[in-house]
């Protein structure tokens, strides 16, 4: 559903006035198309921010069902939902949020057989993931389609971001190793909602074309001390992903 | 040589700082790697993802040099 030119504006005015963002930033993000791998925490708080900022378009994709340990974190679903498809769920609380986007449900998993369909024509990706192996499959397709990807994950009090644009950058399997977290993490909703919210930010400065992204690096976030660290992240010439095929 | 280990997250208590809350003093010998540096201190690998130091991320093949502060950080996949 379309907004009037007032309501739009008004909707938006306390963004627009941002530097560089104004009426061509917000028409660039109402012409650009998000694709949401994960409605977790991750994934709710991201695709809040990214809804109430006026995308115009979000696939929200998740093959799981909301169950009560999510609660904590994953704050579009309420006890009332317990049991229901997740992608279906939030793509109900995003709609009543901004009616005047488009917002798409996908339940399907995520996979190396499915995941470059999934995100066909797709602006960004963002990563909103709980593993690694799916993480790895997005990847892959990232660097097949060229699609840049906003890569996050978290665990307890720490959190990781970085905008991965192979080959102007680093890819996912250019400096995280396939060994998988010992022990399903533990993971505060704190936590979550931060680095959610930051991956919307990395999303919305390349939609809008403002600022710079975490491009060739990765923010660290270790909440406990409490400390962010900015690293260089550099490109794996021998990475399966994304490196030269060695001769 | 002396060079410093440092985490704030889980792989904290495995460090078992002794600078401050969050750094341990480790005296090597010769110029090991960051892995093995973790087995001499009975720290298994699969806790360590990477470490960074002076603002780049350090694969567990890098080799610290003197004084350097390296902070570990442990395989982060959640969501």
């Amino acid at each position: 559903m379309q907004a009037p030119k007032d309501q739009f504006d008004q909707r938006y005015v306390r963004q627009l006035g941002v530097p560089g963002w104004g009426a061509e930033g917000q028409r660039r993000l109402a012409a650009s198309h998000v694709f949401i791998a994960g409605v977790g925490g991750l994934g709710c708080a991201a695709s809040v921010h990214l809804a109430a900022a006026g995308v115009g378009k979000l696939t929200v994709c998740d093959a799981d069902r909301v169950e009560l340990s999510n609660l904590n974190r994953q704050v579009l679903y309420t006890p009332q939902d317990i049991g229901h498809e997740k992608a279906l769920v939030a793509v109900e609380r995003l709609r009543a949020l901004n009616p005047s986007i488009e917002i798409a449900p996908v339940v399907a998993e995520i996979d190396e057989r499915t995941a470059c369909d999934l995100v066909r024509g797709a602006d960004v990706i963002l990563d909103c993931l709980d593993n690694l192996l799916t993480r790895f499959a997005l990847n892959r397709c990232s660097v097949a389609t060229g699609i840049p990807m906003v890569y996050a994950a978290v665990s307890e009090f720490t959190g990781h971001v970085s905008f991965l644009h192979p080959p102007a950058t680093p890819c996912l399997e250019c400096f995280v190793s396939r060994t998988p977290p010992p022990v399903e993490p533990a993971i505060p909703g704190c936590t979550a909602g931060l680095v959610g919210a930051l991956e919307a930010m990395e999303a919305i400065k390349f939609l809008t074309g403002i600022g710079e992204n975490l491009a060739g690096r990765l923010l660290v976030i270790e909440g406990l001390e409490p400390r962010f660290d900015v690293v260089g992240i550099a490109r794996d010439p021998g990475c399966p992903a994304c490196g030269q095929p060695r001769r | 040589m002396v060079i410093y280990l440092r985490s704030g997250g889980k792989l904290r208590d495995r460090l078992q700082p002794d600078v401050d809350q969050y750094t341990r003093r480790v005296e090597v010998e010769g110029t090991p790697t960051l892995r093995e540096i973790l087995t001499s201190m009975d720290i298994p690998h699969a806790l360590v993802a990477f470490g960074f130091s002076q603002g780049t991320v350090r694969r567990l093949d890098y080799r610290p040099t003197e004084g350097e502060v390296v902070t570990l950080q442990p395989p982060v996949a959640g969501g």
